[in-house]
């Protein structure tokens, strides 16, 4: 990926139609205006610095003529005139503050008068033209100006596939790690310079190149790689809706080939977005429903789905068993608690809703009050209650209604709302059942969608092949590779990808069971499970053991780091595949393999004739 | 009138004709090239340098280009005479003298390419 012959290889190949180029130039000229802007601020910069320069080239110029016009002495009393060459020693080190004293020769009481007029006047234009050049360093404009073109000329270097994260909050903060630990490079957007100082603090892997600008100028947008070649994905992550909206938009029109995911929370704004282009949103609370969905209907096929989400190295969660059947109770008719209301009616269970105002439940029991009063608690009659669900966008109430109802019912299954990030640890050590994190949901979704398009289609199949299957799946992944996913990659079986496989495959009879093997010791499996197989747009989830494989197979795969090296070794080497097949070591040079060849062969007859006389 | 221009067209005229002024002369006669005159040369053309800073336009940057030129050359004859009277035994001798004459002859060159820019610029400037 960070090869840069390929890359120019990529790049001399790229054929682009003339649409792309039109795009791309409209990006380009989106871009150069932005940096024209950031190359007219020092340029206003060298305007501003010609007044000190001037005062300090004729204060210098004065004080050395001066000098030189001035008679002086020799130490014998004959007259001497000073040349420009000691004139100008004399201001140079009298000027900056350094006075050797009097050079050549001692000064007559002329010569004192002028320097002491001349010190005075010297030392004025240096602090004049020090203390202005001190100002504009510090100067705002010219700093961000600075920091632009910095920016910009990092994003420009950039020759590797990056995503491009409008957002540093919390969500882009979890999608950024993510992404970071997968070697994948991105460049971040975010008005607050506070969150773009954080991504020096964060100990990202690889360089990240972050602006301290409004996403929703398209100028910005296009220096931060919009016309990139190399850019592989758009995604806008900030707390402002209209500001997703911009960049989906400036996507749409600027690059329509390129992916967008955006972060969305209003059913109107999802609308406007729709209209361009086809791009993909996030609602937490809609996801979050369809979470819950999944997990009333298919606990193991919940797990298993975040898990995989969670990111790299993230460690196996606990398997919720949430009640079938039942009456659950939703404190707040929100955001949350209409979506989660409809999900669980949908699914067959009754619900009880508790909000402060009167609304239109929609057809579920509503109760009106505040959760957080006894009396209307004791309303909701929580003894005879399933589940609870506590989504007000008040931590503190959440948290004291979540303990108020264990109180009267300790066997409830609880879902939570935590609003912000400060509160997780009192969330935890609540031990919700099932906690709904708004940005956290977001991360894990796009995490999902862009890690590799495999992953995502893993994901979305998987839910429809039932409990059973889910939870083989779940067991099979902890015994091979322990309740850590270490790491998700992704093998095409291509000639250019897996030379050594090439004739192996042709074969016919080159099953999954055989490859997964150790090239170490070949009696050991690797610790990887291959999750899902594409082949000619179909997938194929978790194939076994006996799965054929064929020329131009993706596989999605799940282990250990040390097994992706393997796996890549025995894919390139074909001494190490050889091995892996059939148990012989296969020597790598050429001429050991010239002098074991013959040995081999009467090995083999020797086998064979063994064979024939059992 | 523009009190930007003026001043602008005075240094650049000035730092020209004070670099033909000592320029001018027999190139190997010491007596002939005032060394003040070189002096205020140096002084005016880094003044009209620094006033070519931060112009955005094409004329303007080649406007610049010249200048730094003028100051480069104006300064190695400074150094070579300050050279010759200081450390060579020799002295400011015919070929000491030639060799400053000459360089400034270069960036009298210079200077006159930053006139012929002044006069295009001003003859191509219509009103209106």
């Amino acid at each position: 990926m960070g090869n840069p012959v390929a890359a120019l290889v990529r790049r001399l190949a790229g054929r682009h139609s003339e649409g792309d180029r039109r795009v791309r130039r409209g990006t380009v000229r989106v871009a150069a205006a932005s940096a024209a802007q950031a190359s007219a601020t020092v340029f206003l910069i060298m305007r501003r610095m010609r007044a000190p320069l001037i005062v300090l080239i004729v204060i210098f110029a004065v004080s050395v003529l001066g000098l030189t016009l001035i008679p002086g002495q020799t130490a014998d009393g004959e007259p001497l005139r000073m040349s420009f060459f000691d004139a100008f020693y004399v201001m140079s080190y009298t000027a900056t503050t350094i006075g050797f004293g009097e050079i050549p020769e001692p000064f007559t009481y002329n010569q004192r008068m002028w320097v002491t007029v001349s010190i005075y006047l010297t030392v004025i234009g240096w602090a004049y033209a020090i203390g202005s050049l001190l100002a504009l360093l510090q100067d705002r404009a010219f700093r961000s100006a600075l920091a632009l073109q910095h920016f910009s000329r990092k994003v420009a270097r950039l020759r590797e596939p990056f995503l491009l994260i409008t957002g540093h909050g919390r969500t882009g903060e979890l999608v950024g790690r993510s992404f970071d630990k997968l070697g994948r490079r991105f460049v971040v957007l975010d008005v607050d310079q506070e969150r773009i100082d954080r991504l020096e603090l964060g100990s990202y892997v690889s360089d990240v190149p972050g602006l301290a600008a409004d996403a929703r100028d398209a100028g910005h947008l296009a220096v931060a790689g919009l016309g990139h070649p190399c850019c592989e994905a758009v995604v806008a992550l900030t707390n402002d809706e209209e500001a997703n909206l911009t960049v989906v938009m400036a996507a749409a029109l600027l690059r329509p080939e390129l992916p967008v995911i955006a972060r969305v929370t209003s059913r109107t704004v999802a609308e406007r977005m729709q209209a361009f282009g086809n791009p993909s949103l996030v609602n937490a609370f809609d996801r979050f429903g369809d979470h819950m969905r999944l997990a009333l209907r298919s606990p193991a096929a919940y797990q298993l789905k975040t898990w995989l989400e969670s990111g790299p190295g993230a460690e196996l969660p606990e398997r919720g068993t949430p009640p079938a059947s039942g009456r659950w109770v939703v404190f707040g008719y929100g955001r949350l608690g209409r979506e989660l209301t409809s999900d669980l009616r949908a699914e067959g269970l009754d619900a009880t809703v508790v909000e402060l105002a009167p609304t239109d439940a929609d057809g579920a029991d509503l109760l009106v009050g505040d959760g957080s009063d006894p009396w209307v608690l004791a309303q909701t009659d929580l003894d005879r209650a399933v589940g609870l669900v506590a989504g007000t966008d008040n931590d503190t109430t959440n948290l004291s209604l979540v303990a108020a109802a264990r109180r009267s019912n300790p066997s409830l299954f609880v879902v939570a709302r935590q609003n912000r990030p400060a509160s997780a640890p009192l969330f935890a050590a609540m031990d919700i059942d099932a906690l709904l994190v708004p940005t956290e949901v977001v991360a894990h979704e796009v995490y999902a969608q862009l890690s590799t398009p495999l992953l995502w289609r893993f994901l979305r199949e998987m839910p429809g092949m039932g409990e059973e299957w889910a939870q083989q799946m779940v067991d099979r992944l902890t015994d091979v590779c322990g309740t850590r996913v270490q790491t998700l990659w992704k093998v095409r079986l291509t000639a250019q990808d897996a030379p050594a496989v090439e004739s192996w495959l042709a074969t016919g009879e080159a099953t999954l069971g055989a490859l997964m093997r150790n090239p170490e010791d070949r009696s050991d499996p690797l610790h990887a499970v291959v999750l899902a197989i594409l082949r000619d747009g179909g997938t194929t989830l978790a194939p076994g053991e006996e799965f054929v494989l064929r020329p131009g197979d993706e596989l999605l795969i799940a282990g250990w780091a040390a097994a992706r090296r393997a796996l890549s070794t025995v894919l390139l080497v074909e001494g190490v595949l050889e091995y892996v097949l059939t148990g012989h070591r296969v020597p790598a040079g050429w001429i050991w393999r010239r002098l074991t060849a013959g040995r081999r062969r009467s090995d083999s007859s020797s086998d064979a004739a063994r064979g024939r006389s059992t | 009138m523009n009190l930007e221009k003026v001043v602008f067209g005075f240094f650049v005229v000035l730092a020209a004709t004070l670099n033909f002024g000592f320029f001018l002369g027999d190139i190997d006669d010491p007596a002939l090239h005032n060394p003040y005159e070189l002096f205020a040369a140096v002084v005016v053309n880094l003044i009209a340098t620094v006033l070519k800073f931060g112009d955005r336009t094409q004329i303007g940057a080649v406007h610049l280009a010249t200048s730094l030129v003028a100051v480069l050359q104006l300064i190695a004859a400074t150094l070579l005479f300050g050279y010759a009277t200081h450390i060579s035994s020799a002295g400011m001798n015919e070929s000491w003298t030639a060799s400053v004459v000459s360089l400034s002859g270069g960036a009298l060159l210079a200077n006159i390419i930053s006139i012929v820019l002044l006069v295009v610029e001003t003859v191509s400037f219509h009103r209106g």
